[in-house]
């Protein structure tokens, strides 16, 4: 209980502190009025050197895709290794997937009501078609790939929720599919950064070789199939009921 | 006035990234943990959106329009610079989202508990039993 005092007054004390040096003596500079260097080099370069930047009017994508392009690649490469680590940690070995699709039959087959799965339906159609526009403009406005990608995976979690994973699963989107889908959005990444090195003799993610806006597009399509099939992927695999994995797992565990 | 309302901010997100520190050190639940985790790593994006916030009045997303002059757009732009490098922290701070909730899910589903205490007891027996 001690210790519990101490922590929290020293907490206290630090963000107090802070406190004073933000709000007293500005010392994060914030509310100025003219930019930083970095800025302004960014703002001035992103798109008026023709041939030199990956053709985006949006300079937070220019930057994301040209200044920062390996940083960028690299971050998708992460969330591939932490979808793989769930997936890795959640997966059953064939036998007791098996054993899971028998106790999964057996169960009563439950969705929401009408009104529930009316609303959701309607919903739904909206949510995707604006991912859509968030990601397929994303070269163009603000958002792009990953943004896109969360939103539809929002869709697919109302979907989840409103009717069941069974549901799903019938109109043939299995764990197979989502994740063939969402190799082939790493493979569309994979393909745009190396066109370049093959299609001109440029360099590794040279995207402003590409002609118009192709590069930046196909990026930002391939991180939004890549987003929403992770998504889905790891979804499907804790869409199966809890009990289910229990009896399963802990039966191993004797 | 709207450096009070500029330091007003500021402190509400600060005081967001204690709480989150705090929530983290004292909470023994690994859902809690995960949360808090959240609520600062979303405080510090919010702080780095703020710094590239330029207090000129009619201010511009940093997006090039046709009708704007070049010298206009840079005097009214925002800086990219944060916004960028927050695009990158939320994509790595979902990654590990995804992947501690699942490894704190599958623990659950295993042993039972999400306690941190009694996570230290199950995994310490084990290892001196094996050892």
């Amino acid at each position: 209980m001690k210790r519990d005092v101490v922590v929290a007054v020293s907490f206290l004390l630090a963000f107090l502190f802070i406190a004073y040096a933000v709000a007293s003596k500005n010392v994060l500079g914030l509310g100025g009025t003219d930019l930083r260097p970095l800025g302004e080099f960014y703002l001035s370069h992103a798109f008026a050197h023709e041939g030199l930047t990956s053709h985006s009017p949006e300079v937070v994508t220019a930057i994301v895709w040209n200044y920062r392009g390996f940083d960028t690649l690299f971050e998708t490469f992460v969330f591939f290794l932490a979808i793989m680590g769930a997936l890795s940690v959640l997966r059953l070995d064939e036998e007791q997937l098996k054993q899971a699709r028998e106790l999964e039959a057996t169960m009563p087959h439950r969705q929401m009501d009408l009104i529930v799965r009316a609303t959701t339906k309607l919903v739904v159609v909206m949510i995707v078609s604006i991912s859509a526009s968030i990601a397929l403009h994303g070269h163009l406005t603000p958002g792009g790939g990953f943004q896109g990608g969360s939103a539809m995976a929002v869709a697919a979690l109302l979907l989840f929720v409103a009717f069941s994973k069974f549901t799903l699963e019938r109109k043939g989107l299995t764990l197979g599919h989502t994740i063939s889908a969402y190799a082939l959005g790493l493979a569309l990444i994979l393909a745009t950064v190396l066109a370049p090195v093959f299609l001109y003799g440029g360099r590794v993610l040279q995207i402003n070789l590409l002609p118009g806006e192709t590069g930046l597009f196909n990026l930002d399509v391939g991180e939004y199939t890549a987003v929403t099939f992770g998504f889905l992927t790891i979804f499907l695999i804790l869409g199966i009921p809890e009990w289910i994995f229990k009896v399963v797992l802990r039966r191993e565990l004797k | 006035m709207i450096s009070f309302l500029l330091a007003y901010v500021t402190i509400t997100l600060f005081a967001m990234v204690f709480l989150g520190i705090y929530g983290v050190v004292t909470r023994s639940n690994l859902i809690k943990k995960i949360i808090m985790l959240n609520v600062m790593g979303d405080a510090i994006n919010m702080l780095f959106i703020l710094i590239g916030y330029r207090l000129v009045f009619p201010v511009f997303p940093p997006i090039y329009e046709r009708h704007l002059t070049f010298r206009e757009f840079i005097e009214r732009a925002v800086d990219p610079v944060p916004q960028a490098l927050v695009l990158t922290a939320v994509v790595i701070g979902m990654a590990m989202n995804i992947l501690l909730t699942t490894y704190a899910i599958q623990f659950y589903r295993l042993h039972g508990t999400i306690d941190a205490r009694d996570i230290a007891e199950i995994v310490g027996g084990e290892g001196n039993e094996s050892a």
